[in-house]
């Protein structure tokens, strides 16, 4: 672990977390439901929304900004925000910022949040929104290669390749994830299915069928973080922030001839995180891994030490990520089951399981949490938490 | 007519210019000799800024592949494959392009560019199986499914 690093193990924790409804189509704007949920947060934590005194949230020109957000509450003197542009990989970095930022006594009490009508007006899967902008995609989208699902089902046709990755093994992923959800009363899909329904379901792009993918969402979600010291005296159980971690991993333009499409940023992000928790995968109780496809958590089971490389299909296969199993995974149902909020949802989840309340859904004893961003496949970047019950 | 046509930038303009002529070259480094691609002012192995373009075959093999089942973009008509090559020219760098095969692609197998020319002011590079002969423009984009 860095010399150079603050003591930060534990100095801060999450002491509330607050959603909107995750819906279809949310008739409000992304602003309004910023407000609510971080509303919603501050009330869980037992404050005050003047308490705040910072707000942070990621985005793709699709949500409101801190700028937006806190006049909008009347928070007209901030001592810290951070609107960090960027979709699923810095989802985490959001927290592990503002973490940073309570430890160093730049703020007290920040929220983070994340606001998006994923599904009725920006939806991520390629319809709605502009063309990114990034030097790469004048080589990809003029051959109808632009869309994230198309990204992730390049990639788990190369795991399936390389490593005899199979469509059961996705569809024991989407399963086991939906019947997690038909336990959460949040989640948007909670009619369970089974395996033939996965393998029934039709193509998006193969070797992707509908059912690997993610629910395009409306939605918001926020947590909010304080010092460990002033949570203890909160509301809620205290979840601490045992690390955090971002950036790593390669991409095309590196010119590394080992460049391998089925390793992820991950795995060069895993040792450092472990490393600052002072823990290792043997650790966690829990993992709330970023699913915006079914192939993206097999992956990241790899990634962060679980299981070999390569093992992440049949680990999931075995039941090793159900409710029961050794790790539970995505026990909120995840993004292909509770809803799409970029990454949020999964930090909140994480929280409600250490805190005991996550109800019919909730890990026996689950003391320590993994929860991790989109792997780092469409930005070379990803970033994680280690959260822990005191 | 192409799905979308890419904007050529200020290091990729001349790459995009010689595709059009029917050249295929990556950037060299006159620093230490690595190839690069796509086109930028810094070699990532040495830092160095010199280069110059340097024609290689148009060659690599199947890494990845997708059928796409619905039109991602405007203008698309389904299904329609992409394939992800890495450049046997470049270490490490892998390019995209629609599918010139009559059958799916291989895992591993040899590819070629095929270019395809859409106008006067722009080229694609699509890839084909590499044993394949003739000429490389009479067929449009394969429309194969794995299913
Ligand atoms: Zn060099």
């Amino acid at each position: 672990m860095s010399k150079r690093l603050l003591d930060f193990r534990d100095r801060t924790a999450i002491a509330g977390v607050g959603y909107t409804p995750f819906t279809k189509d949310s008739g409000v704007s992304t602003l309004t439901l910023a407000c609510r949920a971080v509303l919603a947060a501050v009330e869980d934590a037992g404050l005050s929304v003047d308490d705040v005194d910072g707000l942070a949230t990621h985005r793709v020109g699709d949500s409101a900004a801190p700028t937006l957000v806190g006049p909008a509450l009347g928070l007209t003197d901030l001592a810290w925000h951070l609107d960090q542009f960027g979709g699923g990989s810095v989802s985490h970095a959001v927290v592990g910022q503002a973490a940073l930022a309570v430890a160093a006594g730049m703020a007290e009490t920040v929220v983070c949040y994340r606001a998006i009508n994923a599904r009725s007006e920006f939806r991520m899967g390629g319809t709605g929104r502009g063309v990114p902008v990034s030097p790469e995609v004048q080589y990809q989208a003029p051959y109808g290669y632009v869309a994230p699902p198309q990204q992730y089902a390049m990639y788990a046709r190369a795991h399936m390749s390389k490593y005899g990755t199979k469509a059961e093994h996705f569809g024991q992923l989407a399963v086991t994830q939906r019947a997690n959800a038909a336990k959460n009363p949040r989640a948007l899909m909670r009619t369970p299915i089974t395996l033939d329904d996965y393998l029934a379901s039709r193509w998006i792009a193969e070797p992707f069928r509908l059912l690997d993918c993610c629910l395009e969402t409306d939605g918001a979600c926020a947590v909010v973080v304080t010092t460990a010291e002033r949570a203890r005296s909160l509301r809620r159980p205290p979840v601490l922030v045992s690390a955090a971690a971002w950036g790593g991993g390669t991409s095309h333009l590196s010119g590394d001839p080992s460049a391998d499409p089925t390793v992820t940023a991950a795995a060069a992000l895993a040792p450092r995180l472990y490393a600052q928790a002072g823990l290792g995968p043997g650790d966690i109780d829990v993992a709330e891994l970023y699913d915006c496809f079914t192939y993206s958590v097999i992956v990241q089971l790899e990634d962060y030490g679980f299981c070999g490389k390569g093992e992440g299909g049949p680990y999931v296969a075995s039941g090793a990520t159900a409710p029961d199993g050794p790790l539970p995974v995505n026990t909120h149902g995840g993004f292909l089951s509770e809803g799409y909020v970029h990454g949020m949802n999964h930090i909140a989840e994480a929280v409600s399981q250490l805190r005991g309340d996550a109800g019919d859904r909730q890990v026996v004893g689950a003391e320590v949490a993994l929860s991790t961003a989109q792997p780092g496949y469409i930005l070379p970047a990803t970033s994680a938490l280690i959260l822990r019950r005191p | 007519m192409a799905a979308y046509r890419p904007a050529f930038d200020r290091d990729s303009r001349p790459w995009w210019e010689r595709v059009g002529r029917r050249e295929f070259a990556v950037q060299e480094c006159d620093g230490c000799g690595a190839a690069r691609f796509p086109a930028r002012a810094f070699c990532p192995a040495c830092r160095t800024e010199a280069w110059h373009w340097r024609e290689v075959e148009p060659e690599g093999v199947v890494e990845s592949w997708i059928v796409n089942h619905q039109p991602f973009m405007p203008g698309l008509a389904e299904p329609y494959v992409v394939v992800m090559v890495r450049l046997a020219a470049v270490p490490g760098c892998f390019v995209y392009g629609n599918w010139r095969g009559d059958r799916p692609p291989e895992p591993g197998e040899r590819v070629r560019v095929a270019y395809r020319r859409i106008d006067e002011e722009l080229t694609l590079v699509d890839w084909e199986p590499a044993e394949d002969d003739g000429n490389l423009d009479t067929h449009p984009a394969r429309r194969t499914s794995s299913r």
